[in-house]
């Protein structure tokens, strides 16, 4: 999952950024409300954490602006104020919920994956695909009742293509949606994330969840249970 | 705001007073002076009448048929040349005019059949313009052999008089009338000052309270500034009040953050072991977190207002209802409502929003799918403004009736895992109590879940 974070304040920037990218998260950091929405347009996101008072341009404003830009994805605000009439504004401009500063990081991680499983149409932390179950709370998955274990990119990687299961993944999706902007980017690495994936969770080959759809991409093709 | 300075209310006073008296004094002066100009023209006629009859009673005929001009003329001013006071008498034979119109040029009539008469002026003549009386006479003859004898008689009569007459009229009326409105402006000009003194009373007792030499405007003031002024002295109080809550505020805030920063300091300097330090630091910054939450929202929230304009309850609780469906879009939770369109809240918009926003995000939380907002106004008669009754219900668990004062309780948190939970519900209750309002917590009837009952009472009357 690829996040946006727009906070002025560098402390509470580089904790959250660090915490996130623990949490397996892509994550670019703006400073400020111009480049956040520069980078709010630019990037293909899953996910915005927008702080309401930014230097330059306001929070609300660059909720505004991110959504007369087309951007849908889910937009949650940190205010300090915590009053009703800055959480009306906040949502009403179009952002998708909102958090009141200080707040704990796992309630601020519990936000997160709950509006991108929205925005992906899954309405429970467990996405289910048949026998293939991802925890987006523990990061787990299970196919039947055996347990998978896989590496932080693997999991990003299946995350995606669950997330977003019977639709066409392409592989720059997929990249963009993983690494950060700095990242140096190598497709050839996606091809063998989606070959361990197989490995690990089709080892005798009934399964075939990954399809490979030649020249174009990749679709998750256990259609969704819940 | 006007760029320009309005009229003064004196000012604007006395000018309609001074147009509608011109008005009306000039119509009287009209009017007056019509009436005294048709009469004096009655009395001229009449004298110029008179004359002629008695100059007429004092003519005769003689036997041989001959018209005899009295030897004393009936007005001596007929004998005086250039008097203005003229007569003629003139029949086939003769043409008598009197000494009064010598070498004169007057339009006397001749040959007006016998009861015929006119009357016709003024006519311009070398001598100013002229009135004219004429009046055709038959003298029958004496004798039985003479023959009847028709004249012609005239009494003219120069306007000037008549002129002088309405002149001299005219100056006393104008003179008098004058008089009489300069005496009217100045005597509500007079009644002007006295009755606006009440005003500048108003004024110079909001100078005292400006100063500070006054707590509240405290004259006796009339019944029809009472409004204004028991206003003025709610509005004063509301700002005292405000300032005072103001400084409590931060003083609360200052003195309740002491107790964690001494905690935190002794920890700092005494304790060696870094894991306590760290779990007993975390503890007091969740507490520095919790006090400085508390206070901020009730210095968020701004109290009583003694004038704010109505806002409409349910364009904000949509506005809410729309902000929290999204936020718990996950549980698919919907808000009805139940709210009367006149329902309005008295107040600032921020404190409106804060009641619904605390009372319905509560609600949300703990339903399972419904949550029911009703509003109604409170409108009690002779009251100056209605009153405002908030009900939230929900279908969830409810409150057990154990924890319901917990629950009211200032600034306790009813249920730590959920962010925010108590701090929005005593912010309700401060709101509602600086409104003079309550609070009530009851289960739902119609719902089954907790009910949140807020009464803000209707002002005045």
């Amino acid at each position: 999952m690829r996040v946006l974070l727009v906070e002025d304040e560098a402390p509470l920037r580089e904790t959250l950024a660090a915490r996130l990218q623990r949490e397996g998260f892509a994550v670019d950091t703006a400073a400020d409300g111009d480049e956040g929405v520069y980078m709010g347009l630019e990037v293909p996101f899953d996910v915005a954490i927008v702080d309401l008072g930014l230097p330059k341009l306001p929070g609300l404003e660059v909720v505004k602006r991110l959504r007369e830009g087309g951007r849908r994805y889910p937009i949650l605000i940190l205010t300090a104020r915590g009053s009703w009439e800055d959480k009306v504004e906040g949502l009403k401009h179009g952002a998708d919920d909102y958090l009141v500063k200080p707040f704990h990081i796992e309630e601020l991680l519990a936000r997160m994956n709950a509006l991108v499983r929205r925005s992906a149409g899954w309405s429970k932390p467990l996405l289910e695909c048949g026998p293939v179950k991802l925890d987006t709370t523990a990061q787990s998955v299970t196919v039947g009742d055996t347990s998978v274990d896989l590496t932080s990119y693997e999991y990003k990687v299946l995350e995606y293509l669950i997330l977003h299961a019977g639709e066409l993944v392409s592989k720059s999706d997929l990249t963009e949606h993983i690494y950060e902007q700095d990242f140096d980017r190598d497709s050839n690495v996606i091809e063998v994330f989606i070959g361990r994936l197989r490995k690990k969770l089709d080892p005798d080959g009934s399964l075939k969840p990954i399809e490979t759809v030649r020249g174009r991409g990749y679709r998750f093709s256990i259609p969704r249970t819940a | 705001m006007s760029a320009r300075r309005q009229f003064s209310l004196a000012a604007r006073s006395l000018l309609a007073a001074s147009l509608v008296l011109a008005a009306f004094i000039g119509l009287t002066g009209y009017a007056l002076e019509r009436a005294f100009e048709n009469w004096a023209f009655s009395v001229l006629r009449e004298r110029m009448q008179s004359v002629l009859y008695s100059f007429l009673a004092r003519t005769d005929i003689s036997v041989r048929g001959e018209i005899l001009v009295p030897e004393v003329l009936p007005e001596p001013r007929l004998e005086r040349p250039g008097s203005g006071l003229y007569a003629s008498i003139y029949s086939q034979d003769l043409r008598w005019e009197s000494p009064s119109a010598m070498e004169r040029e007057l339009p006397f009539v001749d040959g007006l059949k016998p009861g015929e008469i006119s009357f016709r002026g003024p006519i311009r003549t070398n001598v100013g313009g002229v009135y004219m009386l004429s009046m055709g006479v038959l003298f029958e003859a004496r004798a039985p052999s003479g023959k009847d004898v028709r004249v012609t008689v005239n009494v003219g009569e120069n306007q000037a008089s008549v002129r002088r007459q309405i002149k001299a009229f005219r100056e006393t009326m104008w003179a008098l009338l004058g008089g009489l409105g300069l005496l009217l402006l100045a005597f509500q000009a007079l009644l002007l000052r006295w009755s606006l003194r009440p005003l500048r009373d108003v004024e110079s007792d909001l100078g005292h309270v400006e100063r500070g030499e006054a707590e509240q405007l405290s004259g006796n003031y009339p019944i029809e500034l009472a409004a204004l002024t028991t206003g003025l002295n709610d509005f004063i109080k509301g700002e005292r009040e405000n300032l005072r809550r103001y400084r409590h505020t931060l003083g609360d805030l200052a003195h309740s953050l002491k107790t964690p920063l001494a905690v935190m300091r002794g920890i700092f300097e005494n304790e060696d072991d870094p894991k306590r330090v760290r779990q007993s630091g975390l503890e007091q910054v969740v507490r520095m977190d919790e006090i400085v939450a508390y206070q901020l929202a009730r210095a968020a929230k701004s109290g009583h207002q003694t004038y704010a304009a109505p806002l409409p309850v349910l364009v904000h609780a949509e506005e809410i209802a729309l902000t929290l469906e999204k936020v718990y879009a996950r549980k698919g939770a919907l808000a009805e409502f139940d709210v009367d369109p006149k329902s309005c809240y008295h107040g600032e918009k921020g404190d409106l929003l804060e009641l619904l926003g605390n009372l319905m995000d509560n609600a949300f939380k703990w339903c399972r799918s419904r949550v029911l907002l009703t509003a109604r106004p409170i409108v009690h008669h002779r009251s100056r403004r209605p009153g405002l009754l908030l009900r939230v219900e929900d279908d969830g668990p409810g409150i057990p009736d154990e924890q319901i004062t917990q629950v009211l309780k200032r600034g306790v948190r009813g249920d730590e895992r959920v962010q925010g939970h108590g701090i929005g519900l005593s912010i309700v209750g401060e709101l509602v109590a600086s409104y003079g309002g309550e609070l009530k917590v009851t289960r739902s009837e119609q719902l089954g879940g907790a009910q949140f009952e807020v009464i803000l009472p209707p002002l005045g009357g």
